[in-house]
């Protein structure tokens, strides 16, 4: 099967490696790739065609063209002319039904032309709608590349991985190297990516196979290397792409037995593999006809050849049975043969460099597209600048001959001449649209086969030339990548309280706030809420945003930012805020408690945290005001202990006087608690007596611990979100994002004595005096549900047959045994005991408006 | 003016019944791991202010020229403490801190200069303190991704075996 | 998005590290008309073209700063820290 030992074969003979394709056993060399092993074993057809499941063969068997592509150990997709063979792989054909040779999908290449044309499934398919599923799975089953192994799990691990370099040189060929030299000389650190597998260099660092899938700003080159995506930062850019082998159009031209030059000097330099028995060759360049000697050298006979410099003919046709190459008729001759080689030149591999910013603009005399005007980051060196021997511009496409197929302009998506005459009748006659319409340039080759081709076929039908037509945009990724690649790891940022593996330990259902992982209930929401009524309960507010305010500004910069006032506070003191935007938005809510004469802990919603810190931060570089702001949020563990019988328990571990004198509602008390120095606020959110317990990090499984311990004959359990949720409900506290959107301000959401509107300035001020001016458009409210139901947040509120509210929350009180909730109304329903209509389940359900605390609304419990 | 003790876990004290227990928020995630350090108790405390003004025996990282942190034994937090400029912060207990070994592990976390640190910047996608002494690195970050970011540590460090 | 931005603090660094906080606005100084108060609060100039912006460094040294940058082209032609009471703003 193989040639005797050639001066520059790449095979060692005398190391066999044998992998699986088809049910039988095929035996290569180290060396090979699956596909030349393949080859070498007399296998001729490696595909079936995307859409009329046509015979493919290797056409340019350098990883360029989507004809070998094969499933390789559950891999889809692979380039098996490319991919090197090892011991014991498992090779499939893909997109067949049967085998390769007897594939029953085939069919629709012989229904032929009216039933796959392109746009056909847009035009045809879409009535009735009904049956658009049955017709999808249709298409779905012929039309394709590989299929995945859903079942495959994740058998490859991908990493990526940061890389600098002063110089990154894409591509190994002679321009390449010899630009990494000249560099290394300079005493420049320079890496080269190679996607064949160029040897290492003493001079510089060789990263092969690798392959470079896109040029980014800022000198940002993704390097897929199997395994790795290196995300490479280089100073300087040196493309050396080289060009690609041109395909020619003709009828017949996906025939197997239709190759590129370089497929058959690689078949016959590297792997000592006779091509075929006849050979013709047709060729715009001298590159493609001197591939004659080497198929002398291998013992193919040259029967002719074909110079478009010189004598280009006008008919140009191949001939075929069973998808093989028989015969090609040129200007009325036939002759015989079973390898065509064509060669229409070669264009420029410019693609990085035009995502680089480059201008891509067409060379007439030369035939090609040239790419000029490189950002200064970027140099193009070798063919992919442009540099080549002369070589004829060949004809658009071919004339035909009977019996000759269909002449295709794109291998990937099977789309013909055709298809293109078609889709430009049509009126897609911009090439940016025809590519769209007809996907030619879409397919894996990503238009190195297709690209150039199609705009001298555009520029034919369209009687002008290819400058005129231009280029579509070049896009990463150059080549394909695995998707695996892309996602890397997968790892998601992820934040944890320090009392977080406490909640796992006792069995809570773990729920996502923005990054934080939360507890949302232990057993039973109903019963933690109940228990906080009854006895005590305590739950995990790590999560709070938690800032330090401090400097002799400290009063001024707080009362520019929040509606309220803070200056008047005494030293120890607690106050509600509500943060508000210039547009009078409310922004989040917290408590700001005094420390110090210009010292404040302010506190955020624990989603809002980050946002108001930046917010801060950003207000304090426009005011310069002398004030410093620190994010303690995460420096700070914190926990709400709340419940008629959480003073008792906070007296038995709190080193100060827990009675209502010694700390009352809405004071602020250093103290140490079970030995851990803490900052007791004495808030309420969810409506008993509490006590907030702010204190450092890495105490808090210890200071959780000591409170169950210490409150168990009191009772005391922990709570969740969804009971806290149910608590604060019942006290018709609001939940910044919940019961407020970006319309929502603190006049109209009921809080006006937030809203300090004699100081001279703060954020929103002008917008809350203009709100003032208007009038209320709606008004935040609480209702009842006169009956049980509970309506769905979001619900309609309905007055009259129109839309007059929506429920922004609502929840079943265990405590109260009624459905309560709140909701957005206009301004005539916000009174007490107004009745509303809300939408729940396709009718009505009765609701009364309530504008006081559903529980304990004059706040005794709390103060108590 | 408060003295912020709530911020300073070295403060906590044993008395009668309690014995309050550091807990480094690394703990789990690096139990029965050798290849990386916790650094979690070390003291690091943050200044705000002149940071040329700072004249101590410790370690000091400037972040800008008005921030440094500086990092100390756990014991000598409270000497530091009393002794540094400016307005002085605990961050012991804010920040995690991991050591490990490898110049190929950290380009698999960060698309950080490795030769320009100490750096402020993005490790595993959470801000971060970066610092070197030739292979070995250092890194602190916020302690609520501590778990996390151990997990993508030796997720990495398991990629490169 | 993947150009460099040179932070006044730590020098270039990938645009992932930091947010943006749209163009640099200015504030009224005193209580403006509805008009006054809806173009400072809602509208933008937008330009393609060279416009000063508000960037955070988010994952560093967390300070916030201006820049200069083409939004054709993402070029970053100048950054520096503000100028304290500047009076420059851009409400969220």
């Amino acid at each position: 099967m193989r040639l005797p030992e050639q001066l520059n074969e790449r095979i060692d003979r005398s190391r066999p490696v044998r992998f699986f394709f088809a049910g039988r056993v095929v035996e290569g060399f180290e060396g090979d790739t699956i596909g030349s092993a393949l080859f070498a074993s007399g296998q001729r057809v490696f595909s079936r065609s995307f859409k009329y499941h046509r015979r493919r063969g290797l056409l340019c068997c350098s990883g360029g063209c989507p004809n070998c592509m094969m499933r390789v150990d559950g891999v889809p997709n692979v380039r098996v002319c490319t991919e090197p063979v090892r011991e014991g792989a498992h090779v499939h054909a893909q997109n067949v039904l049967g085998s390769l040779e007897h594939d029953l999908l085939a069919a629709v290449d012989h229904f032929g032309g009216p039933f796959t044309p392109v746009g056909f499934y847009y035009r045809t398919m879409i009535r009735p709608r009904s049956l658009w599923p049955l017709y999808e799975r249709f298409l779905r089953n012929v039309a394709g590349l590989g299929r995945l192994d859903k079942h495959a799990g994740r058998t490859r691990r991908f990493d990526t991985e940061h890389r600098r370099t002063e110089v990154l040189v894409i591509g190994g060929g002679r321009s390449g190297r010899e630009a990494a030299r000249s560099a290394a000389a300079a005493g420049r650190q320079v890496v080269l990516v190679d996607e064949r597998g160029a040897p290492a260099d003493g001079a510089f660092e060789v990263l092969a196979p690798a392959r470079a899938i896109g040029i980014y700003e800022g000198g940002l080159v993704p390097v897929d290397a199997g395994n790795v995506l290196y995300r490479f930062r280089a100073e300087r850019i040196v493309v050396a792409t080289g060009a690609l082998e041109q395909p020619l159009l003709f009828p017949g031209n996906d025939l197997v037995g239709v190759h590129l030059p370089g497929a058959v000097r690689r078949l016959v330099d590297e792997w000592s593999i006779k091509p075929g028995e006849r050979a013709v060759i047709v060729s715009a360049d001298e590159r493609g006809l001197a591939v004659a000697d080497k198929l002398e050298r291998a013992g193919t006979s040259v029967v002719e050849r074909i110079d478009l410099r010189s004598a280009p003919p006008r008919q140009l046709a191949a001939r075929g049975s069973r998808g093989r190459l028989r015969s090609v008729v040129v200007d009325g001759r036939e002759i015989e043969c079973d390898l065509l080689v064509m060669s229409g030149g070669r264009q420029p591999a410019y693609s990085l460099l035009a995502q680089a910013g480059a201008r891509v603009e067409y060379d007439a005399e030369r035939g090609i597209f040239v790419p000029s005007d490189l950002p200064s980051n970027v140099e193009a060196v070798g063919s992919a600048a442009g540099e080549q021997e002369p070589a004829a511009v060949p004809a658009a496409t071919f004339e035909g001959a009977e019996g000759a197929g269909r002449c295709f302009v794109c291998v990937c998506e099977d789309v013909t001449e055709k298809d293109v005459k078609r889709a430009i009748a049509e009126g897609f006659d911009s090439i940016e649209l025809g590519k769209r319409y007809t996907t030619v340039t879409m397919g894996p080759c990503q238009g190195r086969l297709c690209h150039v081709p199609s705009i001298r076929l555009f520029a034919r039908e369209n009687e002008t030339d290819e400058k005129a037509i231009g280029t579509t945009t070049a896009r990463p990724p150059w080549a394909p990548v695995s998707l695996g690649l892309l996602a890397g790891r997968g790892h998601e940022p992820t934040k944890r309280t320090s009392i977080h593996h406490r909640h796992e330990e006792a069995g809570a259902t773990m729920m996502w706030t923005g990054f934080w992982r939360r507890a949302h209930s232990y057993e039973h929401a109903a019963n933690e809420a109940l228990n906080v009524h009854r006895g005590v309960g305590v739950i995990d507010v790590s999560t709070l945003g938690k800032l330090l305010v401090q400097g002799p500004d400290a009063a001024r910069f707080l009362e520019l930012l929040y509606p309220n006032r803070f200056g008047d506070m005494k030293v120890g003191r607690i106050r509600y805020g509500v943060l508000g935007t210039d547009a009078g938005r409310i922004m989040d809510d917290g408590t700001i408690a005094r420390l110090g004469e210009d010292q404040y802990y302010v506190t955020t919603t624990s989603t809002g945290a980050d946002t108001v810190i930046e917010w801060f931060e950003w207000w304090n570089a426009v005011w310069g005001l002398d004030v410093e702001t620190v994010n303690l949020t995460g420096a700070l563990a914190a926990v709400n202990v709340a419940g008629p019988r959480s003073r008792e328990l906070l007296g038995r571990l709190a080193q100060i006087d827990t009675s209502n004198e010694g700390i009352s509602y809405l004071d602020a008390k250093e103290t140490y608690v079970a030995g851990v120095p803490c900052l007791i606020l004495r808030i309420g959110f969810v409506g008993e007596l509490g006590y907030e317990l702010h204190f450092a990090s890495p105490y808090g499984e210890y200071l959780w611990d000591a409170l169950l311990e210490y409150g168990a004959d009191l009772g005391i359990r922990p709570f969740g979100l969804e009971p806290q949720r149910i608590l604060r409900l019942e006290k018709m506290h609001i939940l910044v994002g919940q019961d407020t959107d970006s319309e929502s301000n603190v006049l109209e959401a009921g809080m006006p004595w937030i809203a300090k509107l004699d100081k001279e300035d703060f954020v929103g001020k002008w917008a809350l005096e203009h709100v003032q001016e208007r009038g209320f458009r709606e008004q935040l409210v609480g209702f009842e549900m006169t009956d049980g139901v509970v309506p769905a947040e979001g619900g309609q509120i309905v007055l009259g047959g129109r839309p007059a509210g929506r429920v922004t929350s609502s929840r079943l009180s265990p405590q109260l045994g009624r459905a309560i909730g709140m909701a957005w109304v206009r301004p005539e329903l916000a009174h007490e005991g107004a009745e509303i209509d809300i939408k729940v389940n396709g009718g009505f359900a009765r609701a009364c408006v309530r504008l006081k605390p559903f529980f304990d609304p004059e706040g005794e419990r709390l103060r108590s | 003016m408060s003295e912020l003790h709530f911020l300073s876990p070295d403060r906590a004290r044993s008395e009668d019944l309690f014995a309050p227990r550091f807990a480094s928020p690394l703990a789990r995630v690096l139990a029965g791991t050798t290849s990386v350090l916790d650094l979690s108790q070390l003291g690091k405390i943050e200044v705000r202010g002149d940071v040329d003004a700072i004249d101590v025996e410790a370690e000091v990282v400037r972040i800008t020229p008005r921030r440094a942190l500086v990092l100390c034994p756990y014991e000598q937090c409270a000497e530091l403490r009393a002794r540094l400029p400016g307005l002085v912060i605990d961050m012991t207990g804010a920040l995690a801190g991991l050591e490990l070994e490898g110049e190929q592990a950290m380009r698999r976390l960060t698309d950080l200069d490795l030769e320009g640190l100490p750096a402020a910047g993005k490790v595993a996608e959470v801000p971060a303190l970066v610092l070197r002494d030739g292979s070995r690195f250092r890194i602190f970050f916020p302690q609520e991704f501590a778990h996390y970011v151990g997990e993508v540590v030796l997720d990495v460090l398991e990629g490169i075996e | 998005m993947s150009f460099l931005l040179n932070c006044p603090n730590c020098g270039p660094r990938d645009v992932n590290e930091f947010a943006c906080a749209g163009e640099v606005t200015s504030r009224p100084k005193a209580l403006p008309d509805l008009r006054g108060l809806t173009d400072y609060v809602y509208f933008r100039r937008n330009v393609a073209g060279v416009q000063r912006e508000w960037w955070y460094h988010r994952f560093g040294c967390e300070i916030w700063f201006l820049a200069e940058r083409d939004t054709r082209t993402n070029e970053v032609l100048k950054t520096e820290l503000p100028q304290a009471s500047a009076g420059t703003s851009s409400a969220g």
